[in-house]
């Protein structure tokens, strides 16, 4: 895949992934960690995004929801990048072929896009609608898309420990 | 019929042999527990760490956990609609589990723990309550919902 295959091959040669992908708890207990760091960051992203849709947490307006609990999510998703960098060390070739974890680290990135391009217009003028239960048609597709897209990255990362479009 | 013989017959289920047919059905019905996990966690979270003083400070207790209160009742409900299936197809293999049976100790505390102390903790006066016993019921439920999900993975993992 783009000529990738040399580095992939170097990476899982190194004693560290080796020592890592061999550990008979380590692997266990770094995935438990990913999961759970991924609850925290994709959990309080699914309660802002609902209230951007405007069927939850009504009574609270969209720029608390976004300023608190972004310190937070970021906690999650620091968390989440580390233990999956991790992941990713101690088995670089069995990731290398694999479709559905290509396709989720793609999903991510367009998750990212959504988010970045949420705060870089719509919210801007995020004063003249913060307390209305429903917010304007772009600050709900902007959740819809957020809720779709983080729904799919779970999904497409739990369906990453299949074989399946596995190509070697 | 003692509980060894009841999971040998959930296992012979009819459905239980449906959900094994195939690994996709299996697949499928695992990543939607999964998102439901998303979602509790969120609704969890999101109360226990205005207790402990963060994320929405600005809204009072009550409030937030009145708001999360319905989506974590559904993400408890589609849980368990997504739970029950996979333990019938792998009805022996959880049976064995040590896992298994912690993480459904875990899960019943967490379930009683949540709609009494910490719901009476948060539908009362903040000032009454005061900080530390705030923080405390809120590491509490932290506690208690990270053991549930550490167990559940385990499951997969180790068993």
């Amino acid at each position: 895949m783009f000529g990738l295959r040399p580095w992939f091959e170097w990476v899982d040669a190194f004693p560290s992934s080796v020592a890592l992908r061999e550990s008979l708890y380590g692997y266990p207990a770094l995935l438990t960690a990913h999961v759970l760091s991924m609850c925290l960051f994709a959990g309080l992203v699914v309660m802002m995004d609902l209230r951007l849709v405007g069927i939850g947490n009504l009574k609270t307006p969209i720029s608390q929801i976004q300023k608190r609990l972004f310190p937070w999510q970021m906690v999650g998703m620091v968390g989440s990048a580390i233990t999956g960098g991790l992941l990713f060390w101690g088995q670089p070739m069995r990731y290398y072929g694999k479709a559905l974890y290509w396709t989720k680290i793609i999903l991510m990135i367009l998750a990212g896009i959504n988010a970045l391009y949420f705060h870089l217009t719509t919210y801007k003028s995020v004063k003249a609608w913060d307390s209305d239960p429903v917010p304007p048609p772009a600050a709900r597709w902007a959740g819809y898309l957020g809720l779709f897209l983080w729904a799919s990255v779970v999904a497409f990362g739990r369906l990453t420990a299949y074989d399946w479009f596995t190509y070697r | 019929m003692n509980l060894q013989q009841f999971f040998m017959s959930l296992e012979a289920l009819p459905i239980s042999n449906f959900i094994r047919s195939s690994a996709w059905i299996g697949a499928m019905i695992n990543v939607a527990h999964i998102i439901c996990l998303v979602l509790l966690f969120g609704s969890v979270l999101i109360v226990d760490l205005r207790l402990l003083g963060g994320g929405l400070t600005r809204q009072p207790v009550a409030q937030v956990a009145r708001e999360a209160r319905p989506w974590m009742i559904a993400a408890l409900i589609a849980m368990a609609l997504t739970g029950i299936p996979q333990v019938l197809s792998t009805a022996m293999k959880q049976y064995y589990s040590p896992f298994f049976w912690q993480k459904m100790e875990f899960l019943l505390v967490a379930v009683i723990y949540t709609f009494t102390l910490k719901w009476r903790i948060t539908m009362a006066d903040e000032a009454r309550v005061g900080r530390f016993w705030s923080a405390l019921v809120a590491l509490g439920s932290i506690a208690l919902w990270t053991g549930a999900a550490i167990n559940a993975r385990m499951i997969g993992l180790l068993s």
